[in-house]
């Protein structure tokens, strides 16, 4: 082949330096760059940016995956835990840099710190991903750059910069292993430098603008410390550098420091973790959805199935399986997109790449193109690669499809001589430990014993996974609940250990992998209370620890944006349930758990006072201002909204015409309990006065937020309301009070027995009457039997009385 | 006989003259140094258009509409391609604006515009008839009065169809053939007067807002001749306050106002419109347009308000005074939000004028 035995390597060189290669992780042209370079270079020393201490085990990253996979670490100390992931691809520079270096006959060496090592330990994220885009805490510069170019993204500026340009024959996934050059050598060659170049110049503009954090700088003189170390050992033959194109400036500079030292420098030791402290790398299975941006949680790439075209077979047949895989989705989603639709998208997408000075269609274009010709609504949210952000609940059905589209659904899967994922053994260990390793039989737990919460909290971890092995067919239902007991029936173990293996990405401990299992649970359900109250539960029952913060700030920021009150009451009763008495899982007054417990109080005061409506009484509504006269009594210092707040809230509430009358006796009774009361007197007979028929509605609100004031009602300065109410009741005429009847009788049903008892003894003493009050509310048949009965004969007196047959009454 | 105006105290006296005599030096410096190849019929290339539209400091352009570039750049496509472009979004998101730029861009004229409403007919959108003449002469093209549609295509340039879903559905059709083969027929005339084709360079802008009639009843012929692309409120916080800073200043400055608004102020002013319009995740959304027009309207008032009656910036009592008039507008439900929000949500916020407004929460008309 022509063209291939020129050296790519512009920069001339002395003898043994270092040649930089600054790439992008995940970046398809960054990793041909890699193999070519590695090639062209016949390097004595390939040193990767990639966690050292898995040095030892380069061999288990060969032993011929499916990608993509990646490199799991944990570590856990008194005050820290931390778990990240080095996520590997088949067109990441840092595998081709590993795969055609080993190849090529090179050493090849992972130089930067553990993930473990605290110099990691400022990104803000516990559950980090390595080669998440150093750019993207660079903003300042990004955006500058953006703008200058005209873009809206990162992401699109670098594919339109690196990715997609002129002169590449496209597909690399053949010749990035073994470094041999594209068919037509010469134009790829000017090509590779001009890329090179720009290279230099992008990440020099993205350094310069920041000044890098202590855990950047910490990082670079140990890799700089790898790259002086295998300058020296290199002896004529050079050495190659594949680090993020960030650490590159920093690492040219550091790495061509004299140390003073006389003689060749040792190999930098790999730090170990400190005393006490546990810490490991593996392999773990990883997946494109992981991987994807745009599905959240952990920080990675947009479309990473697109890249993996690119990789495999070029710009142009990327971009084209992008746009008949997009088709294709939606077509068998039944979502019309009819073939002239696609004609104009195509159309679009070339036009915006002849205008944005792309040689092919990129990603953006492709989408841009797609979203033009297909969509024809408004949206309710801005495309999301505009941005940086996540796809958001109510986001375009065509528009969900082509993210789905661009993230493809390649699983990867480790060789079976891969040594087990540490979830495997832990789980393992943790069954053997607890005795249920071979339970034959079912499992009976009494949870206020430390030994069964244990027992029960690890079973629980792992049926929040999906590991298969054991069901639990008795137990508390949710934290109100008075069982103490949980029964298991073990099942079938077969697939637990490959739910395990795949499960291992989460976490190298079942308590890691079940609370990030639940934090993707918990971002799924969005603000869709139902699932929140369950997976606030799941939490508890997995037990608690710094793993499960995280999840609880993730459910107390959702609670806040719910849109239904009778939904967000039970989210809020089973969180202040749980915060204020539970003995049993020992998360009483956690300051988490009352964050949740203050942000639903807060919505609950929001949204209630939003509420109009009709005739009727939701329970699920009263028990949420229940729920949240609870917290202004016992807990006033969890919500932001204050006790006068809220007063001033129900009385708006109260005022409203419009809002429904349950909630309305419900702001009168949040008033009253709150040690703020209005005459009820006063306000039963405005009511009977004005819409006697809300009466009942209206009680039932009051009794569900006030039953114990009204009871405890002594003749103060008004009339007892239990007195007025016999009055307005008395006075009714015989039609309202039918109509009336249920709803009243809905709303004593808020008293207790004992409750009722003394109120109808009252009732007979105002009638001068003896009596008990007891059979009065014991009677032989239905009320509202007798109510129907006493209709119809009034009813037959009636038709009587107008024919003049009813002399006799 | 009074003597000649010229042409340029004749702008002066505009109020707002159009885009491209506005822009003109602009306009004519990009075309000078315009190399791109250009749309047949187009007076910008679309990369030129982009710059027009977007700005571009170095060459001296200013950036006259706040949003992504990509939707600039599909809306330009989009108008080269022979589909039409429909963008939609709530009122107050500068469609307007941009149909207006654009045109002023890719034709060198925004005038030809169809301002849709119920009273819209056929006749406006293609063609009439002088009847004197009709009477006098029968139809022929001296008689024929051209509307915006029939003169853009002769002409081979940009209609703007503005609030087109406000159109009865029936009319709205009449641009299906229009739009698909690109010609009109004249029945009334003969020979070849009786059609006229589209030159290059004509195509059609329509806007919709998202409030009074959405594009849901738009027929579906109709739909797949546009491609859609909504114009969303400004994303970015600071960006929006810059923007209303900047007009509500010019804004006071016409009105006589020589004290330059508050910023703090301003911030509590954007801070409430963005929370009010639901982009801030609360979902709860105000029936009122709370677009960045309307902010910059409040806040000119607020300016008002503060200087002539009390000779001073305007403070947040003045925004809360402002807000029920302008936003809240006659909507009982409408002043209960805003009312929930000074009670319920400012409270939480740190800062001086967080505080002011929420004392100033009395302001609010029961």
């Amino acid at each position: 082949m022509p063209g291939t035995s020129t050296a790519v390597d512009v920069p001339p060189r002395a003898a043994g330096s270092a040649v930089f290669l600054g790439v992008r992780h995940h970046s398809p042209a960054c990793a041909r760059l890699v193999g070519r370079a590695i090639g062209e270079l016949r390097p004595a020393y390939v040193l990767v940016e990639g966690p050292a201490d898995m040095n030892d085990r380069l061999d288990e990253l060969l032993l011929g995956h499916r990608l993509p996979v990646a490199v799991f670490s944990h570590y856990r100390d008194d005050t820290r835990v931390a778990t990240s992931w080095a996520p590997l691809c088949d067109y990441s520079p840092e595998w081709v840099a590993l795969r055609a270096g080993r190849a090529s006959g090179a050493e090849v060496r992972f130089i930067d710190l553990p993930s473990w090592h605290p110099a990691f330990a400022e990104r803000a994220d516990r559950h980090t991903n390595r080669y998440a885009d150093a750019e993207a805490r660079y903003a300042r510069a990004t955006e500058r750059l953006c703008a200058h170019f005209a873009v809206d993204s990162v992401d699109a500026l670098w594919d339109g910069l690196f990715e997609v340009t002129d002169g590449r024959d496209g597909a690399g996934g053949t010749d990035g292993a073994d470094g041999s050059g594209s068919p037509d050598g010469t134009d790829s060659l000017g090509a590779e430098v001009d890329l090179r170049a720009r290279l230099d110049a992008y990440f020099e503009l993205v350094r310069g603008d920041a000044e890098a954090d202590p855990g950047d700088r910490a990082r670079e003189e140990y890799m700089a410390s790898w790259v002086r170390a295998a300058v020296a050992r290199a002896g004529e033959r050079p050495v190659l550098v594949v680090t993020g194109g960030f650490h590159q400036p920093a690492l040219r500079a550091l790495s061509a420091r004299e140390d003073g030292r006389v003689g060749t420098p040792p190999w930098p030791e790999v730090p170990a973790p400190p005393e006490g402290a546990v810490g490991g790398s593996f392999l773990v299975p990883y997946s494109f959805r992981q991987l994807d941006a745009f599905a959240g949680y952990q920080s990675g790439m947009p479309s990473p199935g697109y890249y993996q075209r690119l990789w495999e077979d070029g710009p142009h047949a990327a971009a084209q399986g992008l746009l008949r895989s997009v088709a294709e989705r939606l077509r068998t989603r039944g979502i019309p997109a009819s073939t002239a639709d696609l004609i104009a998208a195509r159309g679009l997408a070339q036009g915006l790449a002849l205008m944005r000075g792309h040689a092919y269609e990129t990603r953006v274009d492709v989408l841009d193109g797609l979203a033009g010709a297909l969509i024809s609504d408004d949206l309710e949210q801005p495309l999301p690669w505009t941005g940086r952000g996540t796809l958001g609940v109510g986001a375009h059905p065509v528009v969900v499809e082509m993210i789905a589209a661009c993230a493809g659904d390649t699983e990867g899967r480790l060789h079976p001589d891969t040594p087990l994922p540490p979830l495997v053994h832990d789980v393992a260990e943790q069954l053997a430990r607890l005795g249920l390793a071979d339970a034959d039989g079912p499992v009976r737990l009494d949870l206020t014993h430390a030994d069964g919460l244990t027992r029960s909290q690890v079973l629980h971890r792992l049926r929040v996974m999906g590991v298969p092995g054991f069901t639990r067919v008795s137990g508390p239902s949710d934290g109100a609940d008075p069982v103490l007991t949980e029964r298991w029936e073990p099942g079938s173990a077969s697939g637990r250990e490959a739910a395990l293996i795949e499960a291992g990405a989460y976490g190298a401990r079942l308590d890691e992998a079940a609370s990030v299992v639940l934090g993707e649970r918990a971002q799924v359900a969005g603000t869709d209370a139902g699932p929140l109250a369950g997976l606030l539960f799941d939490a508890v029952l997995c037990g608690v620890g710094p793993l499960c913060d995280e999840l609880l700030e993730t459910i107390a920021a959702q609670v806040g944006r719910v849109p239904e009150l009778g939904p967000l009451g039970e989210v809020l009763t089973a969180a202040l349930g749980l915060w204020r008495h539970d003995r049993v899982f020992g998360v009483a007054r956690g300051p988490l758990l009352g964050g949740v417990v203050g942000g639903a109080t807060d919505r609950v005061f929001w949204l209630a006072e939003g509420l109009h409506g009709g005739p009727g009484v939701d329970f699920a509504r009263l028990r949420a201002l229940a729920a949240a006269r609870d917290v202004l009594l016992h807990a006033p210092e969890l919500p932001s909204v204050t006790r006068e707040a809220a007063v001033g809230a129900a009385a708006r509430i109260g005022r409203d015409p419009r809002a429904p009358a349950d909630l309305r006796g419900a702001a009168f009774g949040l008033r009253w309990a709150l040690g703020a009361p209005d005459d009820p007197a006063t306000a039963v007979q405005a009511l009977a006065a004005t819409a006697s028929d809300t009466l009942g509605d209206w009680l039932a609100g009051l009794f569900a937020l006030a039953r114990e004031e009204v009871t405890a009602e002594t003749a103060g300065d008004g009339e007892p309301l239990i007195d007025v109410l016999d009055g307005v009741v008395s006075a009714m005429t015989e039609g309202d009070f039918l109509t009336g009847l249920p709803a009243l009788r809905q709303a004593f049903a808020f008293f207790p027995p004992r409750e009722r008892e003394r109120i109808a003894e009252r009732l007979l003493r105002r009638r001068g009457k003896h009596g008990s009050a007891r059979s009065l509310l014991r009677t032989t048949a239905d009320p509202l039997l007798l109510a129907r009965a006493r209709a119809l004969e009034e009813n037959v007196a009636l038709l009587l009385d107008r024919h003049g047959l009813g002399a006799v009454r | 006989m009074t003597a000649p105006v010229t042409s340029e105290s004749a702008e002066e006296r505009l109020q707002r003259p159009p885009a491209e005599v506005r822009y003109a030096d602009e306009l004519a410096a990009l075309r000078a140094a315009d190399g791109d190849p250009r749309p047949p019929g187009w007076q910008l290339s679309l990369r030129a258009a982009r710059r027009f539209v977007v700005g571009d400091e170095q060459a001296g352009v200013s950036r006259k509409f706040v949003g992504n570039v990509s939707l600039v750049e599909r809306a330009l496509v989009t108008l080269a391609t022979n589909r039409g472009l429909m963008l939609v979004g709530e009122p107050g998101t500068a469609k307007s604006l941009l149909s207006e730029l654009i045109a002023a861009a890719v034709s060198g004229s925004s005038a030809l515009t169809v301002q849709g409403g119920a009273a819209t007919t056929e006749d406006q959108i293609k063609y009439s008839w002088n009847y004197a003449l009709l009477v006098s002469e029968g139809p022929s093209s001296r008689s024929l009065v051209p509307a915006p549609m029939l003169r853009g295509m002769a002409e081979g340039r940009i209609v703007r169809f503005e609030e087109i879903t406000r159109c009865p559905l029936e009319v709205q059709d009449c641009l299906l053939s229009l739009l698909s083969d690109r010609v009109i027929a004249v029945p009334e005339l003969d020979g070849p007067q009786g059609m006229v084709f589209a030159r290059q360079g004509f195509n059609v802008i329509a806007t919709a807002n998202t409030r009074d009639r959405g594009v849901n009843e738009m027929s579906a012929a109709l739909k797949r001749r546009f491609n859609f692309e909504t114009v969303f409120p400004i994303p970015d916080f600071d960006t929006e306050l810059a923007l209303v800073e900047a007009e509500a200043t010019a804004l006071l400055r016409q009105s006589g106002v020589t004290a330059a608004p508050r910023r703090d102020v301003l911030e509590v002013l954007v801070g409430t419109f963005r929370e009010l319009r639901g982009t801030a995740g609360r979902g709860e959304r105000m029936s009122a347009v709370m677009s960045t027009a309307e902010a910059v309207s409040v806040a000119h008032a607020v300016g008002v308000r503060g200087w002539f009656l009390r000779g001073e910036p305007g403070g947040a009592a003045d925004v809360v005074a402002s807000l029920a008039g302008t936003a809240a507008k006659d909507s009982p439900e409408d002043l209960a939000r805003l009312r929930r929000f000074l009670e319920q949500e400012v409270p939480r916020r740190k800062g001086g004028q967080w505080q002011a407004l929420h004392d100033a929460r009395h302001l609010l008309a029961d």
